[in-house]
């Protein structure tokens, strides 16, 4: 009862005039984003970052997750009426939604799939209503050993999860552990890897690592290969048809319910609900023949799927610190911009600000629903806007933003490097994810580790000597065991083959 | 069929090089005080982490079997040249920015991007270059109060201001 008393509490802030207008903002930026191919919602968000630098913690926080799952639902619309995804979770989406789309019933798929994002991200934000304050108080039992070893968990399972490889993965991840070195030390003060650059000395900022490994990085691949993008299809009807709401009904049950359950998992990533969804409801289905040739199921369960999966992937967050995925991290990296640690501190030390956010998420989940449907054929004209037009504001944009983290060039320049950086990582198929999540989680996991030792007096065993923070090294270990010995066995099968 | 073999073990070669460095950079800064690990403890492990990394990453290029090389790792000389042109804009955008101010530098950096990343109309290359240098310096600077930089040519563009408001 008190986490709903907090709720409402949330509501009364985010009801807010101005914090609704940043929600519906969001929104509609979000799904701007979503609707571009090319701009995925990590480089959408990493590009609007700046944009919220003059904003109340609430209002920055509140339009950045409208941004997040405005950009998963814009990803259907183009998936369905252009067979082009907006953002890689709404590429399965294309199977059926495009066949719809097809025989003229691409307007009740969007309509399911608005539906279904809005019923599994809902479910997925009452499950973190009733979960944060058990977790939260679970987790302020944690000293800096559990938080060392908790962060570890998630690195691993990050890594474990990011990529084909798993050394490529875990090179990223050390990549990002290297970069959150550089600044001043946070212990003893002392400037590492700073090169006697004055700019250096406040550590690299998230802005250009976030906006030039996913923003400028993605414009540079995109660029390289431009493909315009051509519309052929046209909405005939918006509502769906009364079979097809029962056809949609289980598909939206097991989407949000497989959703949920990957969210709470850090570093699945929002793909594989989403096939796994669609694999069930063919593998359940009477005719699994037919899919690929416009089941309304093929729709709802990814489409619900995706949204229960992003609005599940903050309680982790929220309750414990830990990312689950790269925009995850760059929300994170908004919370500590504004001088915030998301955790179980968040709720003790600021409860308005965490319930208010919260609260946002089900006014975002409507808004999405009330206002995307009628505003269709909007989001799809941006389509139209020739590519370089559309790459020259993004890029003029981005520079602004990069310039405006911290009123000076060398920021600039900094987001060009890792743009280049990003590039070079995506063509050479190195996860970017574990990048952004060490480069957040670093700092926190190196004063974790650096305060357990002082507590032991320089004694590792502090680790493993202490029940939670044993249990959670542990599953670390197990995580990375598995995931080595999946490689090794891939390994193996390659070369008999 | 081309394999990521060689990129593989070019990017390995790289990133052993860089934990090299950082290792040598690492062994500067203090490795333990008598509060517990120093600001060199962390850099150092990691440097070394890389390097088994990097190692690992060149023996699986050279002893196990490559991924197939994607068919757009090497793409056409024009996307090559799309993709410089930004970085050329980018560059230019963050050496002028405070040299010449935002709208002047602005000023060249939209219609040259616009003229190299495609074929745009020449009156929407002067619409989206007064857009994107002169209306978003007024929107941000004084409607959002970001300030951008001014430069000692911006003498023109405030009698511009002046006339306008």
């Amino acid at each position: 009862m008190e986490a709903f008393q907090y709720l409402m509490d949330g509501f009364a802030i985010c009801f807010q005039w101005q914090y609704l207008l940043f929600t519906i903002l969001g929104c509609l930026v979000g799904t701007i984003i979503g609707v571009l191919p090319g701009v995925g919602p990590a480089a959408g968000t990493a590009m609007l970052l700046p944009l919220t630098f003059g904003m109340s913690p609430i209002a920055s926080i509140i339009m950045l997750s409208a941004i997040y799952y405005g950009a998963m639902y814009g990803g259907t619309i183009t998936s369905v009426l252009v067979n082009v995804p907006g953002e890689a979770a709404s590429a399965i989406t294309c199977l059926d939604g495009y066949a719809m789309a097809k025989k003229g019933r691409g307007g009740s798929a969007l309509a399911i799939a608005a539906i279904g994002s809005f019923v599994g991200g809902n479910v997925a934000t009452f499950g973190l209503v009733l979960l944060a304050l058990p977790l939260t108080h679970f987790a302020l039992k944690f000293g800096p050993p559990e938080f060392f070893s908790l962060m570890l968990v998630g690195l691993a399972l990050a890594v474990s999860l990011a990529s084909k490889s798993i050394v490529r993965a875990l090179i990223a991840a050390v990549i990002g552990l290297l970069l959150a070195m550089v600044g001043i030390d946070p212990v003893m003060g002392a400037p590492r890897f700073t090169f006697g650059a004055a700019s250096l000395l406040n550590g690299i900022g998230i802005v250009p690592i976030a906006m030039g490994l996913f923003g400028i990085g993605e414009l540079l691949l995109t660029a390289e290969g431009s493909k315009s993008a051509v519309i052929n299809t046209r909405l005939r009807e918006m509502w769906p048809s009364w079979e097809e709401f029962k056809r949609s009904f289980w598909p939206i049950i097991r989407g949000t319910g497989i959703g949920f359950f990957m969210g709470l998992i850090p570093g699945v990533g929002v793909l594989v609900p989403t096939f796994i969804s669609y694999a069930v409801e063919k593998r359940i289905s009477k005719t699994p023949e037919k899919f690929g040739t416009g089941m309304i199921e093929g729709v709802a369960a990814p489409e619900t799927a995706n949204n229960a999966y992003c609005n599940a992937a903050m309680i982790p967050l929220f309750t414990l610190g830990i990312p689950g995925s790269a925009v995850i991290a760059i929300i994170m990296g908004a919370f500590m911009m504004n001088g915030l640690i998301p955790g179980p501190f968040l709720f003790k030390e600021h409860p308005d600000i965490a319930w208010a956010v919260i609260a946002s998420f089900y006014v975002g989940n409507l808004i999405l629903l009330v206002m995307n449907l009628p505003m269709i054929p909007l989001w799809v004209s941006f389509l139209r806007i020739p590519i370089p037009i559309l790459y020259t504001l993004i890029l003029g944009f981005c520079v602004i933003g990069s310039y405006c983290a911290e009123n000076s060039t060398f920021e600039v320049g900094l987001t060009l490097v890792f743009g280049l950086l990003g590039y070079a990582f995506k063509k050479l198929d190195i996860p970017l994810a574990p990048i952004i999540l060490t480069v957040i989680l670093g700092p926190l996991m190196e004063r974790a580790l650096r305060q357990s030792l002082e507590m032991s007096r320089g004694d590792f065993t502090i680790l493993f000597t202490r029940p939670i923070s044993a249990a959670l090294l542990g599953l670390a270990v197990v995580f990375v065991i598995t995931s080595l010995m999946k490689m090794t066995s891939q390994v193996k099968e390659d070369q008999e083959v | 069929m081309p394999t990521m073999r060689r990129p593989y073990q070019l990017t390995a070669l790289v990133l052993f090089a860089l934990s090299v460095f950082v290792a040598y950079e690492s062994l500067r800064l203090k490795y333990y005080t008598s509060l517990g690990p120093g600001p060199g403890f962390f850099p150092l492990w990691l440097s070394l982490c890389l390097a088994i990394l990097s190692i690992a990453m060149f023996s699986q290029a050279v002893s196990g079997k490559s991924d197939p090389r994607p068919e757009d790792f090497i793409d056409s000389r024009l996307g090559y040249l799309r993709a410089l042109a930004i970085c050329v804009a980018w560059t230019w955008a963050a050496a002028m920015l405070e040299r010449l101010g935002y709208r002047l530098t602005m000023l060249v950096f939209f219609p040259f991007l616009l003229l190299t990343l495609g074929r745009v109309r020449w009156y929407t290359i002067v619409l989206v270059t007064i857009l994107g240098s002169i209306v978003t310096f007024y929107v941000f600077s004084i409607q959002l109060s970001a300030p951008l930089p001014v430069g000692p040519l911006d003498w023109v563009f405030e009698i511009i201001d002046d006339l306008l408001y």
